[in-house]
């Protein structure tokens, strides 16, 4: 694991195409983000192709922006928001900036470590695939600490999706996906909603649009310091569903 | 994580491996006071086979350090991998901690 991969990009500006673009939505994120960007950027500079990371901040009341600004990664981009819009409006945000041929977006807590980028990338790259998702549900996948409340609302909510949405993934939420860049540039440029439940309405549109989807099994960890109050996203999720139908059935979109 | 006490040269040393994150720190505190509530507090923790390391783990080690120095010791670092390398050199802390390439230099280097 040579450091000067990472010292390299640190310091000189790609001038190709990236292969990757990482994007990672960031409200309030000055406890975990740091941390983060080390691990992203030491793993991913040793894998050998051109990449830009892109911090999409989502607002942030706390000094998130000047920490990573602080850092001076040449190949990093801060994407500022005036006000806070939700998970989905700063996930689009970068998806809809990045250069990529390949676009990721993972969540602030490296909570699915970053070594299993590659997993998702071949699918993409030798199995042309258009969408791989990272799942703490496919066969394969360890999951680590996760809450008892949490296995059984994701139980109940995975039917739902499953069978009554056709949705053809059975861990919708996971915080690690990968898009071509075409199918990140459609998807998001269809994108209503903003809230956590965004990633519902982007994999209807991809099974909708007739994208190829695969599930790929991740590792996963509850990481601390999560914001999310999950009796509120539970009844948003659900409701966000029925708006995911009803704006199909409207046209929205077509 | 996997935690592993040992020692060197008669100094404490604690090895750490995995992913170390606010969920891991308690019994990491533990070991901390342990050693530093004590004389000439001189350890080393050891952090080959660590590949993340969070913010709150890094207090953690920050706040063992600084219950060594004010007891006349140090808290010697070692074996760091390239991702946890990085994050001490983003977060500034490379400065603050005396980081050694193996636990042999870090225990002939006090
Ligand atoms: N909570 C919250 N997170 C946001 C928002 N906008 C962007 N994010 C980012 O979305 C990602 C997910 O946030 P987390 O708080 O970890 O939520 P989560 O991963 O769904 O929940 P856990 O599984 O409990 O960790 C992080 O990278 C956040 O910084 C927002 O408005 N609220
Ligand atoms: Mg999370």
């Amino acid at each position: 694991m040579p450091y000067e991969n990472y010292a390299r990009w640190k310091t000189e500006a790609i001038t190709e195409e990236p292969k990757l673009s990482i994007v990672i939505p960031a409200y309030n994120e000055r406890e975990r983000i740091v941390a983060t960007i080390g691990a992203i950027a030491s793993h991913v500079s040793d894998l050998g192709f051109p990449w830009e990371l892109l911090i999409a901040d989502d607002g942030s009341k706390d000094d998130t922006v000047a920490l990573c600004d602080d850092l001076h990664l040449v190949n990093m981009r801060v994407l500022r928001a005036p006000k806070n819009g939700g998970k989905g409006s700063a996930v689009q945000r970068g998806m809809l900036a990045a250069r990529g041929t390949y676009v990721l977006f993972a969540d602030a807590d490296n909570s699915t470590p970053i070594e299993e980028v590659s997993k998702l990338l071949n699918k993409l790259e030798k199995e042309s695939f258009d969408v791989a998702v990272g799942s703490r549900a496919a066969e394969g996948a360890e999951e680590g600490k996760k809450s008892m409340l949490r296995k059984i609302l994701s139980g109940g909510l995975r039917w739902i999706v499953r069978h009554i949405f056709f949705i053809p993934v059975k861990d919708t939420q996971c915080g690690f996906k990968m898009y071509t860049r075409e199918a990140a540039q459609k998807l998001h440029t269809k994108q209503t909603i903003m809230g956590f439940s965004f990633d519902l309405e982007i994999l209807y549109l991809a099974s909708k649009f007739g994208y190829k989807i695969a599930e790929v099994p991740v590792s996963w960890i509850d990481a601390p310091g999560s914001k999310v109050d999950t009796r509120k996203e539970v009844q948003r999720f659900l409701r966000d569903l029925m708006t995911v139908k009803m704006n199909d059935l409207k046209g929205v979109y077509r | 994580m996997d935690i592993i006490k040992s020692s060197r040269d008669n100094l404490p040393v604690l090895q750490l491996k995995g992913r170390f994150d606010a969920h891991e720190v308690e019994p990491v505190n533990a070991w901390l006071a342990e050693h530093t509530g004590k004389g000439e507090a001189r350890i080393i923790v050891n952090l080959e086979g660590m590949n993340f390391i969070d913010s709150t783990a890094l207090s953690t080690l920050v706040r063992g350090l600084k219950n060594c120095r004010e007891r006349n010791g140090d808290l010697h670092i070692c074996s760091l991998q390239q991702p946890v390398r990085v994050i001490f050199e983003l977060t500034r802390l490379d400065k603050a901690f005396d980081i050694f390439p193996t636990e042999e230099e870090a225990a002939k280097g006090f």
